[in-house]
């Protein structure tokens, strides 16, 4: 058995072994595969609850994983926000010198996401420009409500 | 909500699920080499500094390995173990159940998580793996390590 510790490293060798087959449309697929297929209980969630189901969703797994983060929740607003300050996957990639993770390996989380989350009527924005010191922010917000402003517009 | 990394316990079973998955699609687009292939270049990259203490410490530090992982994950094992020889007798697999109890069938190669990456641990090294037994419902299974030509 892979302890589902050892999950993260399992993880992006799957995506290499995958590049190495198909490049990497054969790892979009992939994660478009997952997307569909194995992130069921985000879309019921947020399809029950609302933004709120964003919430309760990476409020389980962001725990479980151990991360070191701020989650803000904002229903009024219509938005989420994770801030990573330090993302558990992308942290042991720095931490365990012998592995050497996929290059694009951060990028999963904004195809995973994306595609659930978008075609329930939320925009999914991810800035990654620090993921290299694992910290980034998502950043999900209800489709036609406006930035920095609270009025709701009916699309 | 705020937390740091020393608030919780790294524990997200939900990882053997996809994982699962991971084989399943691997299977189905590739192949089962692929998903054999794949396991084993994993288990040579990854487990590389444990493989390197096999070869210097014997199966001790393959005993102490799974020792720790399934103190982490439960499931009850029951170990014999010599110089020569390491039988791990898994109970009920923890991965297996995780993935049973959310409602997932577990993949048809499954069991390779524990027989490729097995006999991948063992090469290069004086020692030889072998799946004696593997239910495939429960993954309960006797795992046998042994000194090759003992």
């Amino acid at each position: 058995m892979i302890s589902c510790t050892d999950f993260i490293p399992a993880y992006s060798e799957l995506f290499k072994y995958l590049e190495g087959k198909g490049g990497k449309k054969a790892v979009v697929d992939f994660w478009n595969y997952l997307s569909d297929n194995f992130l069921g209980n985000l879309k019921s969630l947020v399809e029950k609850n609302g933004i709120r189901g964003c919430w309760m969703y990476w409020s389980h797994t962001l725990n479980e994983e151990a991360a070191d983060f701020t989650m803000e929740l904002d229903e009024d607003k219509g938005e989420f926000i994770i801030t990573m300050h330090n993302c558990p996957s992308k942290g042991r990639f720095i931490k365990e010198s012998h592995i050497e993770p996929y290059h694009d390996y951060c990028e999963h989380c904004d195809i995973l996401y994306r595609r659930v989350l978008e075609p329930l009527g939320y925009e999914y924005a991810i800035d990654m420009s620090e993921c290299d010191k694992a910290k980034c922010v998502a950043h999900v917000r209800i489709k036609g409500i406006e930035k920095n402003n609270d009025t709701q517009t009916d699309k | 909500m705020d937390r740091r990394a020393s608030d919780n316990v790294y524990l997200h079973k939900d990882f053997h699920g996809a994982l699962n998955a991971g084989i399943e699609y691997l299977h189905e687009h590739y192949g089962a080499d692929a998903v054999r292939d794949y396991l084993r270049q994993f288990t040579i990259v990854y487990y590389a500094p444990l493989i390197s203490r096999m070869k210097n410490e014997g199966l001790s530090a393959l005993k102490e390995h799974f020792e720790k992982i399934y103190e982490i994950e439960g499931g009850g094992i029951k170990i014999s173990f010599s110089e020569d020889e390491l039988v791990i007798d898994v109970k009920v697999c923890p991965a297996v159940l995780h993935i049973w109890s959310q409602g997932y069938p577990v993949a048809r190669l499954f069991l390779e998580t524990t027989k490729t990456v097995n006999e991948a641990l063992c090469e290069g090294t004086p020692f030889t793996a072998e799946l004696i037994e593997y239910d495939e419902k429960t993954g309960r299974s006797v795992q046998r390590f042994y000194r090759s030509g003992a």
